[in-house]
Protein backbone atom coordinates (compact mmCIF):
# COMPACT_ATOMS: atom_id res chain seq x y z
CA UNK A 1 0.00 0.00 0.00
CA UNK A 2 3.08 2.51 0.61
CA UNK A 3 4.75 1.71 -2.28
CA UNK A 4 1.73 1.99 -4.22
CA UNK A 5 1.16 5.61 -2.56
CA UNK A 6 4.46 6.76 -2.99
CA UNK A 7 4.29 5.59 -6.81
CA UNK A 8 1.44 7.11 -6.85
CA UNK A 9 2.74 10.37 -5.93
CA UNK A 10 6.03 9.60 -8.08
CA UNK A 11 3.60 9.71 -11.40
CA UNK A 12 1.50 13.44 -9.72
CA UNK A 13 4.94 14.85 -9.92
CA UNK A 14 6.11 12.95 -13.53
CA UNK A 15 2.57 14.61 -14.31
CA UNK A 16 3.30 17.83 -13.58
CA UNK A 17 6.69 17.98 -14.57
CA UNK A 18 5.47 17.49 -18.28
CA UNK A 19 3.05 20.34 -17.49
CA UNK A 20 6.22 22.47 -16.34
CA UNK A 21 7.99 20.89 -19.73
CA UNK A 22 5.16 22.16 -22.03
CA UNK A 23 5.01 25.74 -20.97
CA UNK A 24 8.74 25.75 -21.61
CA UNK A 25 8.61 24.14 -24.59
CA UNK A 26 5.50 26.98 -25.60
CA UNK A 27 8.29 29.72 -24.37
CA UNK A 28 10.98 28.19 -26.24
CA UNK A 29 9.01 28.37 -29.69
CA UNK A 30 7.44 31.82 -28.83
CA UNK A 31 10.80 33.17 -29.23
CA UNK A 32 12.33 31.41 -32.16
CA UNK A 33 9.15 32.49 -33.58
CA UNK A 34 9.62 36.41 -32.63
CA UNK A 35 13.24 36.67 -33.37
CA UNK A 36 12.17 34.88 -37.42
CA UNK A 37 9.46 37.64 -37.53
CA UNK A 38 12.10 40.41 -36.39
CA UNK A 39 14.90 39.42 -38.83
CA UNK A 40 17.43 38.52 -35.84
CA UNK A 41 17.47 34.96 -37.54
CA UNK A 42 17.48 34.74 -41.05
CA UNK A 43 18.17 31.79 -43.45
CA UNK A 44 21.50 32.07 -43.28
CA UNK A 45 21.84 31.86 -39.39
CA UNK A 46 21.32 27.59 -40.13
CA UNK A 47 23.82 27.54 -43.12
CA UNK A 48 26.71 29.68 -41.03
CA UNK A 49 26.17 27.53 -37.45
CA UNK A 50 27.87 24.60 -40.23
CA UNK A 51 31.06 23.79 -41.98
CA UNK B 1 18.20 27.73 -2.97
CA UNK B 2 20.86 25.23 -3.24
CA UNK B 3 18.60 22.49 -3.51
CA UNK B 4 16.88 24.08 -7.38
CA UNK B 5 20.28 25.41 -8.24
CA UNK B 6 21.52 21.64 -7.76
CA UNK B 7 18.25 20.71 -9.66
CA UNK B 8 18.89 22.91 -12.70
CA UNK B 9 22.73 22.06 -12.82
CA UNK B 10 22.72 18.15 -12.94
CA UNK B 11 20.50 18.66 -16.25
CA UNK B 12 23.45 20.50 -17.90
CA UNK B 13 25.89 17.84 -18.57
CA UNK B 14 23.33 16.01 -20.55
CA UNK B 15 21.68 18.63 -22.48
CA UNK B 16 25.21 19.40 -23.55
CA UNK B 17 25.96 16.30 -24.77
CA UNK B 18 22.80 15.85 -26.68
CA UNK B 19 23.80 19.76 -28.26
CA UNK B 20 26.94 18.56 -29.34
CA UNK B 21 25.65 15.28 -30.60
CA UNK B 22 22.87 17.00 -31.91
CA UNK B 23 25.10 19.30 -33.73
CA UNK B 24 27.87 16.56 -34.94
CA UNK B 25 24.94 14.84 -36.91
CA UNK B 26 23.09 17.77 -38.60
CA UNK B 27 26.69 18.53 -39.54
CA UNK B 28 26.96 15.09 -40.96
CA UNK B 29 23.03 15.72 -42.69
CA UNK B 30 25.16 18.96 -44.09
CA UNK B 31 27.83 17.07 -45.93
CA UNK B 32 26.21 13.89 -46.85
CA UNK B 33 23.52 16.32 -48.85
CA UNK B 34 26.28 18.74 -50.47
CA UNK B 35 28.06 15.73 -51.39
CA UNK B 36 24.76 14.28 -53.20
CA UNK B 37 23.93 17.44 -54.83
CA UNK B 38 27.42 17.33 -56.07
CA UNK B 39 27.35 13.78 -57.59
CA UNK B 40 24.30 14.34 -59.15
CA UNK B 41 25.87 17.83 -60.88
CA UNK B 42 29.14 15.59 -61.90
CA UNK B 43 26.94 13.25 -63.55
CA UNK B 44 25.32 15.57 -65.99
CA UNK B 45 29.02 17.14 -65.75
CA UNK B 46 30.19 14.07 -67.00
CA UNK B 47 27.66 12.81 -69.42
CA UNK B 48 27.63 16.38 -70.92
CA UNK B 49 31.39 16.46 -71.82
CA UNK B 50 31.97 12.49 -72.75
CA UNK B 51 28.96 12.09 -74.79
CA UNK B 52 30.93 14.54 -77.62
CA UNK B 53 34.40 13.62 -76.58
CA UNK B 54 35.23 17.06 -77.36
CA UNK B 55 37.82 18.39 -74.50
CA UNK B 56 35.94 19.71 -71.01
CA UNK B 57 34.71 22.97 -71.16
CA UNK B 58 36.82 25.79 -69.03
CA UNK B 59 35.58 25.91 -65.35
CA UNK B 60 34.73 29.45 -66.36
CA UNK B 61 32.81 28.54 -69.06
CA UNK B 62 30.76 25.73 -67.54
CA UNK B 63 29.95 28.26 -65.06
CA UNK B 64 28.85 31.26 -67.49
CA UNK B 65 26.74 28.15 -68.95
CA UNK B 66 24.95 27.88 -65.95
CA UNK B 67 23.97 31.09 -65.24
CA UNK B 68 22.67 31.62 -68.72
CA UNK B 69 20.73 29.16 -68.31
CA UNK B 70 19.75 30.28 -64.87
CA UNK B 71 18.70 33.84 -66.38
CA UNK B 72 16.63 32.33 -69.19
CA UNK B 73 14.69 30.08 -66.58
CA UNK B 74 14.46 33.61 -64.65
CA UNK B 75 13.19 35.47 -67.90
CA UNK B 76 10.05 32.82 -68.07
CA UNK B 77 9.34 33.16 -64.68
CA UNK B 78 8.85 36.56 -65.44
CA UNK B 79 6.94 36.40 -68.52
CA UNK B 80 4.39 33.86 -66.83
CA UNK B 81 5.67 30.95 -68.85
CA UNK B 82 6.94 28.64 -65.35
CA UNK B 83 4.85 29.02 -62.52
CA UNK B 84 7.58 28.49 -59.99
CA UNK B 85 9.91 30.94 -59.70
CA UNK B 86 13.43 28.93 -60.46
CA UNK B 87 16.40 28.20 -58.13
CA UNK B 88 19.88 29.00 -58.51
CA UNK B 89 21.37 26.16 -60.47
CA UNK B 90 23.93 23.97 -58.06
CA UNK B 91 27.65 24.46 -59.32
CA UNK B 92 30.77 22.27 -57.75
CA UNK B 93 33.89 23.83 -56.56
CA UNK B 94 36.96 24.46 -59.55
CA UNK B 95 39.22 22.33 -57.94
CA UNK B 96 36.72 19.45 -57.71
CA UNK B 97 35.68 20.46 -61.57
CA UNK B 98 38.80 20.14 -62.67
CA UNK B 99 39.60 16.40 -60.62
CA UNK B 100 36.62 15.32 -62.67
CA UNK B 101 38.30 16.32 -65.75
CA UNK B 102 41.48 14.92 -65.14
CA UNK B 103 40.19 11.58 -64.07
CA UNK B 104 36.77 11.36 -65.68
CA UNK B 105 35.26 9.83 -62.43
CA UNK B 106 33.31 11.28 -59.87
CA UNK B 107 35.25 12.01 -56.47
CA UNK B 108 34.89 9.47 -53.41
CA UNK B 109 32.82 11.73 -51.23
CA UNK B 110 29.84 12.76 -53.92
CA UNK B 111 29.62 9.12 -54.41
CA UNK B 112 29.89 8.06 -50.59
CA UNK B 113 27.29 11.17 -49.84
CA UNK B 114 24.59 9.75 -52.66
CA UNK B 115 25.06 6.12 -51.40
CA UNK B 116 24.74 7.62 -47.17
CA UNK B 117 21.51 9.60 -48.80
CA UNK B 118 20.11 5.96 -50.33
CA UNK B 119 20.48 4.28 -47.43
CA UNK B 120 19.11 7.12 -45.72
CA UNK B 121 21.39 7.44 -42.93
CA UNK B 122 20.64 10.62 -42.32
CA UNK B 123 21.03 13.08 -39.07
CA UNK B 124 17.87 11.15 -37.40
CA UNK B 125 19.53 7.79 -38.36
CA UNK B 126 22.69 8.64 -36.75
CA UNK B 127 21.32 10.28 -33.95
CA UNK B 128 18.81 7.19 -33.31
CA UNK B 129 21.49 3.81 -34.02
CA UNK B 130 24.46 6.03 -32.43
CA UNK B 131 22.67 7.45 -29.55
CA UNK B 132 21.26 3.35 -28.69
CA UNK B 133 24.91 2.54 -29.92
CA UNK B 134 26.74 4.49 -26.84
CA UNK B 135 24.20 3.52 -24.48
CA UNK B 136 24.09 -0.33 -24.49
CA UNK B 137 28.06 -0.30 -25.36
CA UNK B 138 30.23 1.78 -23.40
CA UNK B 139 27.35 3.03 -21.06
CA UNK B 140 26.05 6.81 -20.37
CA UNK B 141 27.75 7.78 -17.33
CA UNK B 142 25.05 8.77 -14.46
CA UNK B 143 25.87 12.50 -15.11
CA UNK B 144 24.87 12.80 -17.89
CA UNK B 145 21.43 10.75 -17.35
CA UNK B 146 19.11 13.78 -16.10
CA UNK B 147 19.88 16.34 -19.28
CA UNK B 148 19.12 13.03 -21.30
CA UNK B 149 15.89 12.59 -20.84
CA UNK B 150 14.99 16.64 -20.77
CA UNK B 151 16.60 16.39 -23.95
CA UNK B 152 13.53 14.26 -25.36
CA UNK B 153 10.76 16.95 -25.24
CA UNK B 154 12.89 19.75 -27.03
CA UNK B 155 11.16 17.45 -30.26
CA UNK B 156 8.41 19.72 -29.05
CA UNK B 157 9.21 23.09 -30.09
CA UNK B 158 10.00 21.66 -33.70
CA UNK B 159 6.35 20.24 -33.47
CA UNK B 160 5.10 23.77 -32.81
CA UNK B 161 7.06 25.42 -35.49
CA UNK B 162 6.25 23.09 -38.18
CA UNK B 163 2.53 24.39 -37.60
CA UNK B 164 3.89 27.70 -39.96
CA UNK B 165 3.56 25.42 -43.06
CA UNK B 166 -0.17 24.21 -42.60
CA UNK B 167 -3.55 26.14 -43.26
CA UNK B 168 -6.55 25.21 -41.46
CA UNK B 169 -7.98 23.96 -44.75
CA UNK B 170 -5.48 21.50 -44.84
CA UNK B 171 -5.75 20.42 -41.52
CA UNK B 172 -9.66 20.41 -41.58
CA UNK B 173 -8.93 17.70 -44.64
CA UNK B 174 -6.39 15.48 -43.45
CA UNK B 175 -7.84 16.20 -39.72
CA UNK B 176 -11.25 14.46 -40.62
CA UNK B 177 -9.22 11.03 -41.55
CA UNK B 178 -7.07 11.25 -38.54
CA UNK B 179 -9.94 11.35 -36.28
CA UNK B 180 -11.26 8.62 -37.91
CA UNK B 181 -8.01 6.71 -37.73
CA UNK B 182 -7.88 7.81 -33.84
CA UNK B 183 -11.50 6.77 -33.39
CA UNK B 184 -10.92 3.43 -34.67
CA UNK B 185 -7.53 2.39 -33.95
CA UNK B 186 -6.35 4.27 -30.91
CA UNK B 187 -9.46 3.55 -28.94
CA UNK B 188 -9.86 0.96 -30.50
CA UNK B 189 -6.93 -0.55 -28.60
CA UNK B 190 -7.30 1.18 -25.53
CA UNK B 191 -10.49 -0.97 -25.56
CA UNK B 192 -9.30 -4.12 -26.66
CA UNK B 193 -6.32 -3.90 -24.44
CA UNK B 194 -9.18 -3.46 -21.38
CA UNK B 195 -11.42 -6.27 -22.33
CA UNK B 196 -8.03 -8.50 -23.34
CA UNK B 197 -6.51 -8.07 -19.48
CA UNK B 198 -10.16 -8.57 -18.09
CA UNK B 199 -10.75 -11.67 -19.70
CA UNK B 200 -7.19 -13.34 -19.15
CA UNK B 201 -7.55 -12.43 -15.34
CA UNK B 202 -4.66 -9.59 -15.76
CA UNK B 203 -4.09 -7.20 -12.79
CA UNK B 204 -6.26 -4.04 -13.49
CA UNK B 205 -3.69 -1.43 -12.45
CA UNK B 206 -1.05 -3.07 -15.30
CA UNK B 207 -3.52 -3.53 -18.00
CA UNK B 208 -5.30 0.01 -17.68
CA UNK B 209 -1.45 1.61 -17.70
CA UNK B 210 -1.31 -0.82 -21.03
CA UNK B 211 -4.09 0.02 -22.52
CA UNK B 212 -3.48 3.77 -22.11
CA UNK B 213 0.30 3.04 -23.49
CA UNK B 214 -0.57 1.01 -26.21
CA UNK B 215 -3.27 2.65 -27.51
CA UNK B 216 -2.92 6.24 -27.61
CA UNK B 217 0.81 7.95 -27.01
CA UNK B 218 3.04 5.85 -25.31
CA UNK B 219 4.71 6.74 -21.89
CA UNK B 220 2.87 10.08 -21.39
CA UNK B 221 -0.80 8.24 -21.02
CA UNK B 222 0.93 5.52 -18.87
CA UNK B 223 1.69 8.39 -16.73
CA UNK B 224 -1.69 10.22 -17.08
CA UNK B 225 -3.68 6.94 -16.10
CA UNK B 226 -1.33 5.09 -13.51
CA UNK B 227 -2.63 7.00 -10.49
CA UNK B 228 -6.30 6.32 -11.99
CA UNK B 229 -5.36 2.72 -11.79
CA UNK B 230 -3.67 2.44 -8.77
CA UNK B 231 -0.62 1.40 -10.67
CA UNK B 232 2.28 -0.19 -9.09
CA UNK B 233 5.44 0.33 -10.04
CA UNK B 234 6.14 -3.11 -11.41
CA UNK B 235 3.31 -2.25 -13.48
CA UNK B 236 4.37 1.10 -14.82
CA UNK B 237 7.53 -0.31 -15.65
CA UNK B 238 6.49 -3.43 -17.50
CA UNK B 239 4.10 -1.36 -19.81
CA UNK B 240 6.92 1.24 -20.08
CA UNK B 241 8.78 -1.24 -20.97
CA UNK B 242 6.56 -3.22 -23.92
CA UNK B 243 5.68 0.36 -25.45
CA UNK B 244 9.56 0.99 -25.49
CA UNK B 245 10.19 -2.49 -27.05
CA UNK B 246 7.56 -2.26 -29.73
CA UNK B 247 8.05 1.68 -30.69
CA UNK B 248 11.89 0.68 -30.67
CA UNK B 249 11.57 -2.19 -33.39
CA UNK B 250 8.92 0.22 -35.35
CA UNK B 251 11.09 2.95 -35.65
CA UNK B 252 13.80 1.17 -37.22
CA UNK B 253 11.87 -1.16 -39.44
CA UNK B 254 8.46 0.54 -40.67
CA UNK B 255 10.68 3.09 -42.42
CA UNK B 256 11.92 -0.10 -44.41
CA UNK B 257 8.60 -2.05 -44.64
CA UNK B 258 6.93 1.62 -46.05
CA UNK B 259 9.82 1.86 -49.10
CA UNK B 260 9.00 -2.03 -49.38
CA UNK B 261 5.12 -1.58 -49.79
CA UNK B 262 5.59 1.45 -51.52
CA UNK B 263 4.06 3.87 -49.56
CA UNK B 264 4.20 7.60 -50.70
CA UNK B 265 5.47 10.10 -47.98
CA UNK B 266 1.94 11.07 -47.18
CA UNK B 267 0.53 7.64 -46.27
CA UNK B 268 3.70 6.71 -44.77
CA UNK B 269 3.18 9.37 -42.10
CA UNK B 270 -0.69 8.60 -41.56
CA UNK B 271 0.56 5.14 -40.81
CA UNK B 272 3.35 5.51 -38.92
CA UNK B 273 1.33 8.98 -36.87
CA UNK B 274 -1.76 5.74 -36.09
CA UNK B 275 0.89 3.05 -35.46
CA UNK B 276 3.64 4.07 -33.60
CA UNK B 277 2.84 4.51 -29.93
CA UNK B 278 5.10 7.42 -29.01
CA UNK B 279 5.64 10.88 -29.99
CA UNK B 280 9.42 10.77 -29.77
CA UNK B 281 9.76 7.51 -32.15
CA UNK B 282 6.87 8.33 -35.00
CA UNK B 283 8.25 12.12 -35.09
CA UNK B 284 11.54 10.39 -35.72
CA UNK B 285 10.08 7.26 -38.03
CA UNK B 286 8.53 10.48 -40.22
CA UNK B 287 11.08 12.70 -40.41
CA UNK B 288 13.77 9.70 -41.32
CA UNK B 289 11.39 8.85 -44.66
CA UNK B 290 10.84 12.81 -45.55
CA UNK B 291 9.26 15.90 -45.20
CA UNK B 292 5.79 15.20 -46.39
CA UNK B 293 5.31 12.20 -44.23
CA UNK B 294 6.39 14.57 -41.27
CA UNK B 295 3.77 17.07 -42.24
CA UNK B 296 1.21 14.51 -42.16
CA UNK B 297 2.36 12.28 -39.14
CA UNK B 298 2.50 15.49 -37.35
CA UNK B 299 -1.71 16.20 -37.90
CA UNK B 300 -2.17 12.54 -36.62
CA UNK B 301 0.16 12.79 -33.57
CA UNK B 302 -1.88 16.02 -32.75
CA UNK B 303 -5.33 14.72 -32.84
CA UNK B 304 -3.81 11.51 -31.23
CA UNK B 305 -2.46 13.55 -27.88
CA UNK B 306 -5.85 15.75 -27.57
CA UNK B 307 -7.48 12.47 -27.30
CA UNK B 308 -5.21 11.62 -23.85
CA UNK B 309 -7.73 13.28 -21.39
CA UNK B 310 -10.96 11.29 -23.52
CA UNK B 311 -8.48 7.85 -22.94
CA UNK B 312 -8.04 8.98 -19.08
CA UNK B 313 -11.87 9.69 -18.60
CA UNK B 314 -12.70 5.66 -20.48
CA UNK B 315 -9.94 4.16 -17.72
CA UNK B 316 -11.15 5.99 -14.79
CA UNK B 317 -15.12 4.69 -16.40
CA UNK B 318 -13.49 1.32 -17.07
CA UNK B 319 -11.72 0.53 -13.97
CA UNK B 320 -13.34 2.60 -11.50
CA UNK B 321 -16.53 3.67 -11.67
CA UNK B 322 -17.86 0.48 -13.54
CA UNK B 323 -15.75 -1.17 -11.33
CA UNK B 324 -17.48 0.29 -8.08
CA UNK B 325 -21.47 0.08 -9.72
CA UNK B 326 -20.98 -3.75 -10.13
CA UNK B 327 -20.15 -3.29 -6.57
CA UNK B 328 -23.03 -1.41 -5.73
CA UNK B 329 -20.93 2.01 -4.38
CA UNK B 330 -21.54 5.35 -5.83
CA UNK B 331 -18.72 6.98 -7.77
CA UNK B 332 -18.79 10.48 -10.03
CA UNK B 333 -16.31 11.36 -12.62
CA UNK B 334 -15.41 15.60 -12.88
CA UNK B 335 -14.82 14.96 -16.80
CA UNK B 336 -13.93 18.50 -17.21
CA UNK B 337 -11.58 18.48 -13.99
CA UNK B 338 -9.68 15.42 -15.99
CA UNK B 339 -9.72 17.50 -19.19
CA UNK B 340 -8.17 20.46 -17.84
CA UNK B 341 -5.53 18.28 -15.98
CA UNK B 342 -4.31 16.02 -18.64
CA UNK B 343 -4.82 18.00 -21.61
CA UNK B 344 -1.20 18.24 -23.65
CA UNK B 345 -0.43 22.59 -23.46
CA UNK B 346 1.81 22.42 -26.10
CA UNK B 347 -0.41 21.81 -29.07
CA UNK B 348 -1.94 25.11 -28.44
CA UNK B 349 1.34 26.23 -29.96
CA UNK B 350 0.79 24.01 -33.01
CA UNK B 351 -2.29 25.94 -33.15
CA UNK B 352 -1.44 29.44 -33.02
CA UNK B 353 1.23 28.41 -35.67
CA UNK B 354 -1.11 27.24 -37.95
CA UNK B 355 -3.65 30.29 -37.15
CA UNK B 356 -0.39 33.02 -38.21
CA UNK B 357 -0.17 31.30 -41.34
CA UNK B 358 -3.56 31.19 -42.16
CA UNK B 359 -3.34 35.49 -41.63
CA UNK B 360 -0.27 35.78 -44.11
CA UNK B 361 2.18 36.35 -41.00
CA UNK B 362 4.68 33.96 -42.45
CA UNK B 363 6.71 34.05 -45.44
CA UNK B 364 8.04 31.20 -47.48
CA UNK B 365 11.36 32.50 -45.80
CA UNK B 366 10.01 32.19 -42.47
CA UNK B 367 8.28 28.61 -43.32
CA UNK B 368 11.89 27.66 -44.07
CA UNK B 369 13.57 28.99 -41.22
CA UNK B 370 11.11 27.65 -38.42
CA UNK B 371 9.58 24.37 -40.47
CA UNK B 372 12.96 22.85 -41.56
CA UNK B 373 16.18 24.96 -40.10
CA UNK B 374 15.25 25.12 -36.54
CA UNK B 375 12.60 22.51 -36.95
CA UNK B 376 16.52 20.60 -37.42
CA UNK B 377 17.97 21.83 -34.83
CA UNK B 378 15.31 21.53 -32.10
CA UNK B 379 14.87 17.75 -33.48
CA UNK B 380 18.39 16.67 -33.36
CA UNK B 381 18.64 17.79 -29.74
CA UNK B 382 15.69 15.44 -29.32
CA UNK B 383 16.60 12.67 -31.29
CA UNK B 384 19.90 12.61 -29.42
CA UNK B 385 18.27 12.46 -25.98
CA UNK B 386 15.41 9.68 -27.64
CA UNK B 387 18.85 7.63 -29.02
CA UNK B 388 20.47 8.20 -25.41
CA UNK B 389 17.64 6.54 -23.57
CA UNK B 390 17.24 3.35 -25.74
CA UNK B 391 18.89 1.45 -22.82
CA UNK B 392 18.36 -2.55 -23.53
CA UNK B 393 17.52 -3.00 -19.50
CA UNK B 394 15.06 -1.23 -20.34
CA UNK B 395 13.54 -2.91 -23.06
CA UNK B 396 13.80 -6.51 -20.99
CA UNK B 397 11.36 -5.16 -17.85
CA UNK B 398 8.55 -5.93 -20.79
CA UNK B 399 7.51 -9.57 -19.75
CA UNK B 400 4.39 -11.74 -18.90
CA UNK B 401 0.94 -12.32 -20.61
CA UNK B 402 0.65 -8.73 -20.41
CA UNK B 403 3.27 -7.31 -22.58
CA UNK B 404 1.82 -10.73 -24.89
CA UNK B 405 -1.48 -8.38 -24.94
CA UNK B 406 0.26 -5.24 -25.63
CA UNK B 407 2.23 -6.14 -27.97
CA UNK B 408 -0.69 -8.25 -29.90
CA UNK B 409 -2.41 -5.01 -29.50
CA UNK B 410 -0.07 -3.15 -31.28
CA UNK B 411 0.74 -5.44 -33.59
CA UNK B 412 -2.58 -5.76 -34.57
CA UNK B 413 -3.16 -1.77 -34.95
CA UNK B 414 -0.16 -1.44 -36.91
CA UNK B 415 -1.00 -4.33 -39.69
CA UNK B 416 -4.98 -3.86 -39.90
CA UNK B 417 -3.95 0.52 -40.21
CA UNK B 418 -1.25 0.03 -42.72
CA UNK B 419 -4.26 -2.10 -44.81
CA UNK B 420 -6.51 1.20 -44.41
CA UNK B 421 -4.29 3.88 -44.97
CA UNK B 422 -3.21 2.44 -48.25
CA UNK B 423 -6.48 1.92 -49.33
CA UNK B 424 -7.44 5.41 -48.46
CA UNK B 425 -4.55 6.56 -50.58
CA UNK B 426 -1.91 9.59 -50.83
CA UNK B 427 -4.75 12.65 -51.97
CA UNK B 428 -6.60 12.16 -48.55
CA UNK B 429 -3.17 12.07 -46.50
CA UNK B 430 -1.39 14.89 -48.95
CA UNK B 431 -1.08 18.19 -47.14
CA UNK B 432 0.03 20.65 -50.26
Amino acid sequence: MAETKEFEDKAKKVFSAERKEDIWVLILSAITVILGLTGVITPKTFSSLFF
Amino acid sequence: MTDTNSGIVKYIPGLILCIILGWLALQWDQSIHKWQKNFQESEKILKANIKDGKPFLPFAEYISKSDEKYKEKLAAFERGEIKEKPKKPHTIKENDYETIAKTKEIPFNFRFGERMIQFQLTYVAVLLLGGMLIRNTIGLPKVFQPGAVLARPIIKPGIILLGGYYLWSNLLKVGVFALLLVLVFILGTTVLVAVLGRRMKQDDGLMGVMAAGAGICGVSAAVAVAPVVNAKPRDFFYAVGTILLFGTVALFTFPYIGKALGMSEPVFGAWVGTAILNTAQLVAAATWYGHDSLLTANIINIVRVGFIPIVVIFCIWFYVIKKATTEGKDQKINTWQVIKDKFPLFILGFFAMVTLNEFGVFTEEHRTIFGKQFLQIFFAVGFAGVGLNIAFDDLKKAGGKAFVIGFIAATLKAVLSAIVVMMIGTDAFKVK
